[in-house]
């Protein structure tokens, strides 16, 4: 079942969660944080399980949800696609505490080296820094999503 | 430090030592390593990859070849958590670091994937082990890897199958059909899928969806038999907030949902009259208007329809417009039951006991002789959809090893006579029998006669076969094709 929008002053937010912290593998993952904030305070917060779900449903069940922006740690290349064409910005390759993230995600601090999955070039020392990162997010903006 | 059965001593980082034994048990005989030659020497020389962890989960070592597998580099994984380096499809739900850890039982050739920094998936197997210290206490785990993308490679090439999206097939009729898709994709033309039902009709319009140039869009699929006519017509063309009684706001139809992308129309030739004249409109004019709406939206979607119903006939019999048919049968694909293209059902197989593998955490092997044997001899009205049901259901109730017969649905087991048949050979001569009587009356489509003419027996004969077999005849008996 689709849920409301979000107010224009605020955004809906999927982050994914395991153990407390960002689960390693959006493709694979089994539970979301479902967060809305607004003028850099979380309005509202509620989990939401995905485990039975396939790749593709999971990625159906955040459009429904309202998400417009996942937070994730690594993601797979068409899961990456499918999610930019249902509109919703996708800020990868994530690791850390959740309440970390969260609170980066407050002071609009996403992506934060200090929070990036080892080998995902942020500060230019992976084993392949060309691979990834803003430009990938900016393609994604830039489709009007 | 002890790897598995070799106690290994470490330095602060990676590994680096000597071999001092090679069993799990403190105090045994050590077999020493030449001088000179370091643990560290013989991790970086293996194309494996190696790392291991401490007892909180955060990497101590990472050799060469866990670098080339993951692209990440050695200093960037050292000191981080496992998961957040490795990143792989069974790190959340079923560890085998955790497993071995837990039960002091290492696990071996797991296989999964693993998501690189490019987001790409790469298959792998991997294998664990305990890491002891020299006085045997457990210290952390250890994980060997291996990147089976060639591997997986070779093993499709010489598996011979073809696939397209999940769509996998040996059978000739199929393939052509496969080689076909990316041409259809092309265009923005209107398709017809035909099939029995489980045949894979929606699978196939995914296919085209993925190949066309559409594929960066939506793909949207609608059962139309699942639905009543109103609720259809509202779910297809949307409605306007106050149209009907609940309608409190704005609802997109599957049309305007589909924009840019697909739109899938499964069971076309449930939909009623009225709605297929309206659907009629939406194909030539390319606009539809939602309902209680007055401004007309233009639809921008490539339209996939599927039936199991013969269309044609439905139109001779005047259910089905004949404008709307010949509408959407601009190019028209016919799916073969699973009956016509048996070469493919140990490939089906095969997939679908590696799929439930998967997800339920098993490691079945497959399937036994036997149950293949019956499997093969089955007509399948259900198709690959009853075959994957079979294959679930068998893997409810197998633990380990290979499905067996006692596993398969009650229903599939061909004659109750052939539970107290002495020996295999006899039954294997009955399932083989029956196929053969099976297939002889599809080739003349149920034409009796016909049949036991091409299989040297005489028509009683043939009757006395089928009864002793447990086969029904077709409900036609192909007479006319004399």
């Amino acid at each position: 079942m689709a849920s409301i929008p979000a107010p224009p002053e605020q955004r809906r937010v999927a982050i994914t969660v395991w153990e407390g912290r960002i689960s390693p593998v959006f493709d694979v993952c089994r539970e979301i944080q479902l967060v809305t904030v607004a003028a850099a305070h979380v309005v509202a917060s509620r989990k939401e399980e995905l485990g039975s779900l396939s790749a593709q449903d999971k990625v159906e069940r955040l459009a429904a949800l309202g998400a417009q922006t996942l937070v994730c740690g690594a993601i797979s290349v068409p899961l990456r696609e499918a999610l930019c064409v249902r509109g919703i910005e996708v800020i990868d390759f994530v690791a850390g505490e959740v309440a970390a993230v969260v609170a980066a995600l407050l002071r609009h601090a996403l992506p934060n080296p200090k929070l990036v999955m080892p080998g995902c070039g942020r500060n230019g020392n992976s084993a392949d820094p060309s691979r990834r990162g803003v430009r990938q997010r900016r393609q994604c903006r830039q489709r009007g999503r | 430090m002890r790897l598995g059965g070799t106690v290994i001593s470490r330095r602060s980082s990676g590994l680096d030592g000597t071999v001092k034994g090679n069993s799990g048990t403190p105090g045994e005989p050590a077999a020493t390593l030449p001088k000179g030659i370091s643990t560290d020497a013989i991790l970086e020389s293996i194309s494996d990859g190696v790392f291991t962890v401490d007892s909180h989960w955060q990497i101590t070592s990472f050799n060469r070849a866990a670098e080339q597998i993951t692209g990440i580099a050695r200093h960037e994984a050292i000191g981080r958590r496992c998961a957040d380096v490795f990143r792989a499809s069974m790190c959340e739900s079923d560890c085998a670091l955790k497993h071995t850890l837990a039960t002091r039982s290492p696990v071996v050739n797991k296989t999964g994937f693993i998501v690189d920094a490019s987001g790409r998936r790469t298959p792998i197997s991997l294998s664990t082990a305990l890491l002891r210290d020299a006085h045997g206490t457990v210290v952390g785990g250890a994980e060997t890897f291996r990147d089976l993308s060639l591997i997986e490679e070779l093993r499709k090439e010489l598996s011979g199958r073809f696939q397209v999206g999940d769509i996998i097939s040996r059978s000739p009729a199929m393939r052509s059909l496969l080689e076909l898709l990316p041409r259809i994709a092309d265009s923005d033309s209107t398709i017809l899928i035909q099939g029995e039902t489980g045949t894979g009709k929606e699978l196939v319009a995914r296919a085209i969806h993925d190949l066309s140039p559409r594929r960066a869009g939506p793909f949207v699929a609608v059962n139309c038999g699942a639905l009543p006519d109103t609720l259809l017509e509202a779910e297809l063309f949307g409605y306007k907030a106050g149209a009907f009684t609940g309608a409190n706001r704005d609802k997109p139809g599957r049309f305007a949902l589909a924009h840019g992308g697909t739109l899938f129309l499964d069971e076309i030739g449930d939909i009623s009259p009225a709605l297929q004249v309206r659907l009629l409109r939406v194909l030539q004019e390319k606009r539809f208007e939602p309902l209680g709406g007055t401004r007309t939206e233009t639809a921008n979607a490539r339209m996939v329809a599927a039936s199991n119903r013969d269309l044609p006939l439905e139109v001779e019999h005047g259910k089905f417009r004949q404008d709307l048919y010949y509408r959407i049968n601009v190019m028209r694909l016919e799916l073969p039951p699973l009956r016509a293209r048996r070469e493919d059902i140990p490939l089906l197989v095969q997939h679908f006991v590696q799929l439930f593998n998967k997800l339920q955490g098993k490691q079945l092997q497959g399937v036994s002789a036997e149950v293949m044997a019956i499997l093969m001899a089955h007509d399948f009205p259900g198709n690959v959809r009853e075959l994957q049901n079979i294959v679930e259901h068998a893997f409810m109730l197998c633990r380990a090893g290979t499905i067996e017969r006692s596993e398969l649905p009650r229903s599939l087991i061909p004659m109750s006579r052939t539970e107290s048949s002495p020996g295999k050979m006899l039954e294997t001569l009955q399932v083989a029998s029956a196929q053969a009587l099976r297939m002889a009356l599809e080739r003349h489509a149920g034409n009796r006669q016909a049949a036991a003419l091409e299989l040297g027996i005489h028509k009683s004969t043939l009757y006395r076969q089928a009864k002793r077999l447990g086969l029904t005849f077709p409900a036609t008996d192909g007479r006319h094709h004399r």
